[in-house]
């Protein structure tokens, strides 16, 4: 049924069709109103058969997780940011073991200084965890990839985030099309365990194993990650059969018929590109674009096949690899290794800066003619910036960069571009 | 690495204790070790009971097994948990939580148990063919005489009054320690066979051994002789010593005559009883004089405390001067000078009263050990011992009142004790050897938080009403329900009770359960030695030790 739901609370219906036995979460900015509207939703009955454990951190919430999955249950959690962060070796160890556990991370920064504004840092820093991530380009794809989310990590016996942009996508208010709970019982089977923790039939996982089996451990991680490059696509292929429409899948390709230009991007941020597409095109322009929506694995053959037509690449990130430059960039840059196109790498809304269509415009014609350095950073205040570092030079103690600006700009928020 | 079932991811699945070949054991630098740590309560108890095992048997419900541990180092459990002044309970680490372990009502209440179910002590050695004179029938003669008996040796007592008993007869009033009780205890002793002679005054201590055949003798006759102090006075017929008049109360037929009022001169738990006993006799008042203050007074004060409750009055920073041609006591005032100790004032006032009871302390008969060569007398006119309790005479030993130490019965039953174990060697040819001392289980080795509040059960008491007329037993004991929460109100200071605390904290699975009564070993193999067992084990029985590297 077509919905009018905040973001967060349709991620939590498409948990519950999903028919999870064990949820247990700590509450963090962007991501509580999903856990938040789980909870109630166990409390009214709407989801049957399910625990909900409180927890004192995210590494208790994890933990459990992995307990949980482990003893055979089908299992999910959310966090974001510092939450992610704290519960890092849960993390690893969650796809160490082979857990389809699923995780809603809801994008957003990390400190210090502190905000709780979206980019993509958080899913960043794990993404060599071992764990599938996929990125929601709507609230719509957000539901609909939880759903998906379950029915590949069982498959492939590995866990999954669902990545969502804090408050773009989290807190906003979209029509979602909410399926029924026998479309998604027809697509998703009860979870049946490769193996079940159990007390009369005890072996032990996870323990130590020496560098006589370890390399070939760590192959076989990253070999399951490269069979979901086959599963996803199935999956999808799945879902849209019977939901009728496309969801998920490695990526999305817009308007790449002839396109000479083309933007890669993740998450929200392909919407406000796309539309601006839509209006260069009517100047005659000829950009595509690309959003990933399987960032982990990463889909490098497909990337390579699709972008083989365009001359320039803009990659479009909300990420940085400070002492690098991208980090998105960087994996497009591996996916067209030996090719003669160009890519273009630019840093834009960290922390929540607004990413305008003007803005970006502006960047396309820059980067047509040939002056976007590289890395670009979209509206980046250059005044402020050369005057900290003029500040900086010569000065023993350089002190904390974030209190130094605020000092030089008043008590006011950053001045929107 | 273990077998791989091809089911299973590789390496990541693996059987049950793949990682015991990591012997994480070699990490340590300091390793936990059990120890046993002696109780505070058994440090202090002056018999050497061993309180907090036989309050561990209590705890399960297994009286007769705690009346036998009791019975190890104590004949006379009954007794004692109705007279002893119990500094176990004085130095019970439970204090400072809620109150210390009723520890002297859980005793008796497995003494009484041991007479009403008819208990025996279970045999001793077999027969060493030696004899034991042991002279006086008193707490020290008696224990010394049960712990010979069960050591194997041939004993004879010799007593000269009527009955046996001692000071538990003659110097406490019935309404603290019931008469069937001593004597119920003594036949125990006795049915063990042990004999006994009573009204049989030793004067010649070397031809009664060399007569009887004794191999070694111990001496346990008391302090009876009473202390005097002149007060002039025209009719000494009104003075009278505490001593002779609770004997009287229990070997003659009429009771002594006081009269309405009397004076208890003295301060400690004689001069206590005395007027307590006055009390009951009839006496209007009863009126302690004393010269120093009432925190100075040796009496134990929830004795003080009874008798003020009793209507017992209480003249301290006072002395007796004379009794005038009237009648009337003059007393003197007193007060504490610089130094805290009492000075005459040269202030005087005068009390009516129909008698003066003197309870100023005891001394030793001692004429007829002088004559023992080798006997040291001291100038308190105790006898000398060394730690074996033997005088200078070689297999003549003493205990109880009459060496130096605190009389009390729970002391003179710890001496019957330590001096049968020293004749015992001594007849061997042999030294006894003490098994060193643990160290003590202070309140700084215990995490009292682990321990749920459980206030002090109290026993039923008489009104202080019919207290004032009649000898009966003011306190009652405890039922059985109540005494086993008592004794499970112990907090076993020192000594593993099997909480299983260090079971569940060892991160590395390391401590291992031997099982109901077995307690736990460390293995270590994988014990890491973090010491979070030691650091939290409720009763201070893991010591952290360390490694030699």
């Amino acid at each position: 049924m077509l919905e009018q739901i905040e973001g967060s609370h349709a991620v939590a219906k498409a948990i519950a069709l999903s028919r999870p036995e064990v949820i247990c979460a700590y509450p963090i900015t962007p991501q509580t109103h999903i856990v938040e509207r789980c909870a109630e939703l166990i409390r009214v009955g709407a989801i049957r058969n399910c625990e909900f454990i409180n927890v004192e951190s995210e590494f208790a919430a994890l933990s459990v997780a992995i307990g949980s999955s482990a003893a055979g249950a089908r299992t999910y959690t959310a966090t974001a940011s510092q939450g992610l962060l704290f519960m890092a070796e849960a993390v690893y160890n969650a796809a160490g073991l082979g857990l389809p556990i699923v995780m809603t991370i809801g994008n957003r920064a990390i400190g210090a200084p502190i905000n709780i504004w979206n980019d993509h840092s958080d899913s960043m820093a794990l993404r060599d965890a071992g764990w599938i991530q996929l990125h929601a380009e709507t609230n719509q794809e957000a539901a609909d990839l939880h759903i998906q989310a379950f029915k590949l990590a069982e498959r492939l016996s590995a866990p999954v985030m669902v990545c969502m942009d804090g408050f773009i996508l989290t807190h906003a208010y979209e029509r979602v099309e909410i399926p029924t709970q026998d479309q998604v019982d027809a697509f998703l089977p009860p979870y049946r365990p490769r193996q079940i923790l159990d007390p009369s039939d005890p072996y032990s996982i996870g323990a130590m194993v020496g560098p006589e089996a370890f390399m070939e451990v760590r192959y076989l991680a990253h070999d399951k990650l490269l069979q979901a490059l086959g599963v996803i696509p199935e999956i999808q292929k799945e879902f849209e059969d019977i939901f009728g429409r496309d969801s998920g899948g490695l990526f999305h390709s817009y308007r790449m018929e002839d396109a000479k230009t083309v933007v890669v991007t993740m998450g929200s941020l392909a919407g406000t590109v796309k539309d601006l597409v839509d209006d260069l095109h009517k100047d005659g322009a000829r950009i595509g674009v690309i959003s990933l929506c399987s960032y982990r694995p990463f889909p490098l053959d497909g990337l390579r096949y699709a972008l083989r037509g365009a001359s320039k690449v803009i990659v479009l990130e909300k990420s940085l690899a400070p002492g690098f430059g991208g980090v998105l960039a960087s994996d497009v840059r591996m996916a067209l290794q030996g090719v003669d196109t160009h890519v273009h790498t630019v840093i834009a809304g960290l922390g929540g800066r607004p990413i305008t269509r003007k803005s970006l415009a502006r960047m396309f014609a820059r980067a047509e003619r040939g002056e976007l350095k590289d890395p670009h950073f979209l509206d980046l205040d250059l005044d402020i910036v050369r005057r900290e570092i003029d500040n900086q030079r010569g000065q023993i103690t350089a002190g904390p960069i974030a209190e130094n600006i605020l000092r030089e700009i008043g008590p006011c928020t950053p001045k929107a571009v | 690495m273990s077998q791989q079932h091809p089911d299973v991811p590789f390496a990541v699945t693996l059987d049950v204790g793949s990682s015991l070949a990591n012997l994480t054991g070699t990490w340590r630098t300091e390793r936990p070790v059990y120890v046993d740590r002696l109780p505070p309560c058994n440090h202090a108890c002056p018999a050497g009971e061993n309180i907090q095992a036989w309050l561990a048997y209590a705890e399960e419900g297994d009286y007769e097994a705690a009346w036998r541990e009791a019975m190890r180092d104590n004949p006379l459990p009954a007794i004692m948990g109705r007279a002893c002044y119990h500094p176990c309970e004085g130095a019970c680490n439970r204090s400072p939580l809620d109150d210390a372990v009723n520890i002297h009502a859980v005793e008796r209440f497995l003494g009484d148990q041991a007479i009403e179910k008819g208990w025996v002590p279970a045999a001793g050695a077999a027969p060493t063919g030696k004899k034991v004179l042991v002279i006086g029938a008193g707490p020290s003669g008696l224990s010394a005489a049960y712990h010979l008996r069960r050591l194997g040796h041939a004993v004879t007592i010799r007593e000269a009054g009527p009955v046996p008993g001692g000071m538990m007869r003659f110097g406490i009033p019935a309404y603290r320690l019931p008469r069937e009780i001593v004597q119920a205890e003594i036949d125990r002793i006795l049915a063990m066979g042990v004999d006994l002679d009573l009204n049989h005054k030793v004067e010649d201590i070397q031809a009664e051994m060399k007569d009887g055949g004794f191999d070694a003798c111990f001496l346990a006759i008391g302090a009876h002789l009473a202390k005097r102090v002149d007060i002039p006075t025209p009719d000494a017929g009104k003075i009278l010593d505490a001593i002779g008049v609770l004997r009287e109360m229990d070997t003659s037929e009429n009771p002594p005559l006081l009269g309405r009022r009397v004076v208890v001169y003295g301060g400690g738990n004689t001069a206590i009883d005395m007027a307590r006993t006055a009390k009951r006799l009839g006496a209007e008042e009863a009126i302690i004089v004393y010269r120093r203050t009432r925190e100075m007074m040796p009496a134990h004060d929830f004795e003080v405390e009874e008798a003020l409750a009793e209507g017992v009055i209480l003249n301290w920073l006072t002395t007796i001067k004379e009794i005038d041609d009237s009648g009337s006591f003059v007393v003197e005032k007193m007060a504490l000078n610089d130094e805290g100790w009492p000075e005459p004032t040269g202030e005087f006032d005068t009390i009516e009263a129909d008698s003066l009871v003197l309870a100023l302390g005891q001394n030793v008969d001692t004429g007829f050990i002088a004559k023992v060569p080798g006997v040291e007398i001291d100038k308190d006119g105790v006898i000398q011992v060394g730690p074996d309790m033997m005088t200078g005479f070689e297999g003549l030993f003493a205990g109880g009142d009459m060496v130096p130490s605190e009389r009390t019965i729970t002391v003179a039953v710890g001496h019957g004790k330590k001096a049968a174990r020293h004749i015992d060697a001594w007849l061997g040819g042999a030294r006894h050897e003490p098994p060193p001392r643990h160290e003590l289980a202070g309140m700084d080795k215990l995490n009292t938080w682990y321990y749920a509040d459980a206030p002090k059960a109290v026993q039923p008491a008489l009104d202080v009403v019919r207290r004032q007329t009649s000898f009966d037993e003011i306190h009652r004991g405890l039922d059985e329900t109540n005494a086993l929460y008592e004794a499970r109100r112990c907090l076993s200071c020192g000594n593993c009770f099997e909480c299983d605390n260090c079971y569940g904290v060892c991160p590395d699975n390391s401590v291992i359960k031997l099982g109901p009564g077995k307690r736990f070993e460390f293995n270590y193999d994988y014990c890491k030695g973090c010491g979070i067992c030691a650091a939290e084990c409720p009763c201070g029985a893991i010591e952290m030790v360390p490694e030699n590297i």
